[in-house]
């Protein structure tokens, strides 16, 4: 078996789970970000100008990439926060749109041309490196208290707000924590693509990561990886169905939409064990599914706003 | 000022065309409160609808094909609304979404595994002629589209003013649950309200793929896309609204066509949509509270 | 002594919080009962769950002794003969004066009959006519209060749910609306209306339930209502 003929479908499943993993933080606080491709060109390009025009080496380049990410997705936090449900997602659909006009007419980073000329700095092993950081990160934040007021904050505003969790907060590090690490995972496909263009920063490239997030589920971590894995290495798997694997995407979203709207992995009421079709799979570590369980957990102070505090 | 005429006049007639498609989406979008990625696509089963009525039946005459245009497109839209659209009724709107992208995805590349994701000619259901009005010269197939389109629209509007059901639908449009508190079937409006809006935009097909005699599974991406920008300019609040702003827009861009440059005539919506929405973010006529 | 709606029980909840709980109420044929309650002491929330609006934890709904509530559609318990006059009017305000009446019959399968109430409720209410292709919206408060009543009596039903009617309005108009919601009542239709304004509200009741944060408090005929010291305090925090 020639291993290396897999290496291009397993580096973009890696770096999609990257992406992934940073679009399941932002919607930890509740809202389903659809500039998530945006942001990642953030990143992509960023990294480019820095190794391209700057012969920045490789690794700071993607660092400082992932923290300007982080830096818009904080921007974004911030201009969507008094806007409800859907208009929020309209708007942050409008802000990727506008980053991808941005990238269309501006010459300095390639405008309608691309950006090309990008270095092959990524190895599989970059991908999967990236892939344990981001693992990482989306555990230690899922089950800490951060994660946890994220979570109230998704579930019951209302209730979180009242036990002093400041919504304002949460959303601005869910989308800078996420954006980071979309950030990073733009900048290592950058690197591999060694072409970045307009159109890989468009609406359709944002939502396939929706479509992860939906399809292996919301409700723990391993669902958006999940539905990164299937969804982008079943297509390549699937090749020798070649004119078919269109449709069949299209059903199997169609499928998951109707069957299993929460998505493949789900927890079970109590939150201690995962799910998939019905199956208990693991015992999952107990992290409170509910913000009900959240005034059992102190909050780290720095997030108390002054009243909660007294 | 010739020009001006002459665009003006292909204007109409390709605005025609957007609003029909684009009243179709502002229905769904309005009374169900979704998002029907798959109404273009629905336009394209319609279109292919007649062309395999004709194929059949090759004496078909331009009626029976519209209908059976219709009739292939209520179908799909039918089915759709039962199967996918009911069904997630009262969940996230992006659910909705994304379920109507899936059901798009299998169409587009469905239709184009039948009949190849290249243009197929269309039967030439009515003579090639022209018609001069005046210093305008049509062909006799644009005049029948505009013709067909304009009559659609009227007929959209006389149903939403003076039917009882059409009432009820804008009714189900501004306030959903004082409609249900008296006595309307919120459900079977809206399966009836999509029924509708698929057979306006399979009708409305047939008469496209007669005008430019192609066509091709991936129509819907086009007339999709420009029939979406039409109903965030117009603001959902008035049906009628949205037929204008297509109606303006398809002159917009026969205009921009004829005295600038066609490359430009496709940017022409996505800068009228940036520049209404930045002065009236809730459309030119305004929107309900969603 | 057949009650004309009967609710036992009933709980309602908000995601994870309660609205209403273990409420209990009855309604005789031509009747006009009234809940007194202060903001957010659960009032809509009774409405909107007496006509499947939202789905109760838990309790039982009951019309004419027989027919469950529970689990019909808003539209199926509106063909039962219960008609909404909801809190604000709540018209269809890009309607005309004349679609919102026509809209109050669309459960009558007989069009000739709609019209002829609605041209009854004409008669009545002088001004709606004069206004009848004018838009809803464009009407003041209280000729969109009287539109409001009107097409809840163009569906001729046998119950009327009110929802805060005077609110909002100013305190000539208010005489006029309570004095409407007593012509109607004598007319046989039982009215059961949630309101602040417990001072006019319990003038025209013969049954009062004091409603406070989802519990029923106090119950009992509206004349003595009146004077307990509960109902004294929604007299003064009730109403501006």
């Amino acid at each position: 078996m020639n291993f290396a003929s897999f290496e291009p479908v397993i580096i973009f499943t890696l770096l999609n789970v990257v992406m992934a993993l940073g679009l399941y933080i932002t919607a930890l606080s509740g809202q389903l970000s659809m500039a998530t491709a945006a942001i990642a060109g953030v990143g992509g390009y960023g990294s480019a100008v820095l190794t391209v025009k700057f012969a920045w080496p490789f690794l700071p380049s993607v660092v400082l990439a992932a923290l300007a990410a982080a830096i818009v997705g904080a921007f974004l936090a911030l201009v969507t926060l008094k806007m409800r449900d859907f208009i929020l997602k309209l708007t942050t659909l409008a802000f990727g749109e506008a980053l991808a006009v941005l990238a269309f007419n501006w010459d300095y980073i390639g405008g309608a041309n691309s950006f090309t000329g990008i270095g092959l700095k990524t190895t599989i092993w970059t991908a999967l490196a990236a892939t344990a950081i981001a693992l990482y990160i989306a555990w230690r934040f899922d089950g800490s208290r951060l994660g946890l007021a994220s979570r109230a904050v998704r579930d019951d505003p209302v209730a979180a707000s009242a036990m002093g969790v400041p919504i304002a907060r949460m959303r601005t590090i869910t989308f800078a924590l996420g954006g980071a690490l979309v950030g990073m995972g733009g900048a290592i496909q950058a690197h591999y693509m060694l072409v970045i263009s307009p159109h890989d920063l468009g609406f359709f490239v944002s939502l396939n990561f929706i479509i992860f997030l939906l399809f292996g589920g919301l409700q723990t971590l391993w669902g958006p990886v999940l539905g990164a894995v299937l969804l982008t290495a079943l297509p390549e798997v699937l090749r020798f169905t070649n004119e078919y694997r269109l449709i069949l995407y299209g059903l199997i979203i169609v499928l998951v939409v109707l069957l299993r709207p929460d998505g493949l992995l789900t927890r079970t009421p109590t939150g201690r064990a995962i799910r998939i079709l019905g199956f208990t799979l693991v015992k999952a570590r107990p992290v409170a599914a509910r913000a009900a369980e959240m005034s059992a957990q102190p909050l780290p102070s720095y997030l108390l706003t002054r009243q909660a505090a007294e | 000022m010739e020009l001006f005429l002459q665009q003006l006049a292909n204007g109409l007639v390709i605005g025609s065309t957007y609003a029909v498609v684009a009243i179709g989406f502002a229905l769904a979008f309005t009374v169900l409160r979704v998002i029907n990625f798959a109404h273009p696509d629905i336009f394209m089963v319609g279109m292919f609808a007649g062309l395999a009525a004709t194929a059949q039946w090759p004496a078909l005459g331009l009626l029976v094909t519209l209908l059976a245009g219709a009739a292939g497109a209520g179908l799909v839209g039918f089915a759709l609304e039962r199967m996918v659209i009911a069904p997630l009724r009262g969940r996230d709107v992006l659910m909705t979404l994304i379920g109507t992208l899936g059901v798009a995805i299998v169409l587009q590349n469905g239709m184009a595994l039948i009949v190849g994701p290249d243009p197929v000619a269309y039967p030439s259901l009515l003579p090639r002629r022209f018609i001069d009005i005046g210093p305008v010269a049509l062909t006799l197939r644009q005049v029948a589209n505009f013709a067909i389109c304009l009559l659609l629209l009227g007929l959209v509007s006389l149903y939403v003013r003076a039917t009882s059901y059409g009432r009820a639908t804008r009714a189900i449009a501004e306030r959903p649950d004082v409609a249900a508190a008296f006595g309307v079937n919120v459900a079977r409006i809206c399966q009836i309200t999509i029924l509708l809006a698929s057979m306006m935009a399979g009708l409305a097909a047939v008469s496209v793929g007669m005008l430019y005699g192609s066509a091709s599974a991936f129509v819907g991406l086009l007339y999709g896309l420009k029939a979406f920008i039409c109903m965030l300019v117009a603001g959902n609040r008035y049906f009628e609204g949205v037929m204008v702003v297509a109606l303006a827009i398809g002159i917009i861009e026969a205009l921009v066509t004829g005295y600038l440059s066609s490359s430009l005539r496709d940017a022409a919506a996505f800068f009228v949509l940036i520049g209404v929405l930045y002065f009236r973010p809730n459309g030119l006529f305004g929107s309900y509270n969603t | 002594m057949s009650d004309l709606l009967q609710v036992t029980n009933l709980a309602v909840s908000y995601g994870s919080v309660p609205a209403v709980d273990g409420v209990s109420l009855a309604i005789e044929p031509g009747e006009l009962r009234v809940i007194l309650g202060a903001n957010g002491a659960g009032k809509t929330t009774i409405i909107k769950t007496l006509f499947g609006l939202l789905r109760p934890r838990a309790g039982q709904i009951r019309f004419e002794g027989q027919i469950d509530l529970l689990g019909l559609k808003p539209h199926q318990i509106h063909r039962l003969g219960i008609a909404w006059v909801p809190e604000g009017r709540q018209l269809w305000n890009t309607l005309t004066v004349a679609d919102n009446l026509r809209l109050g019959g669309f459960a009558e399968a007989d069009k000739a009959l709609v019209n002829k109430r609605i041209g009854a409720m004409f008669e009545r209410f002088p001004r709606l006519r004069e206004r009848q292709e004018q838009i809803a919206g464009s009407l003041s408060g209280g000729e969109q209060q009287m539109v409001a009543i009107a097409r809840a009596l163009v569906s001729a039903p046998r119950l009327l749910l009110m929802d805060e009617p005077s609110l909002g309005l100013a305190p000539l108009v208010v005489r006029d609306v309570f004095n409407l919601v007593r012509e109607i009542n004598k007319m046989g239709i039982a009215i059961l209306m949630v309101e602040q304004n417990a001072r006019q509200a319990l003038k025209v009741a013969n049954w009062a339930y004091l409603l406070e944060t989802g519990h029923i408090v106090e119950s009992g005929p509206a004349d003595e209502i009146g004077g307990k010291q509960r109902v004294q305090a929604v007299f003064l925090g009730g109403h501006a």
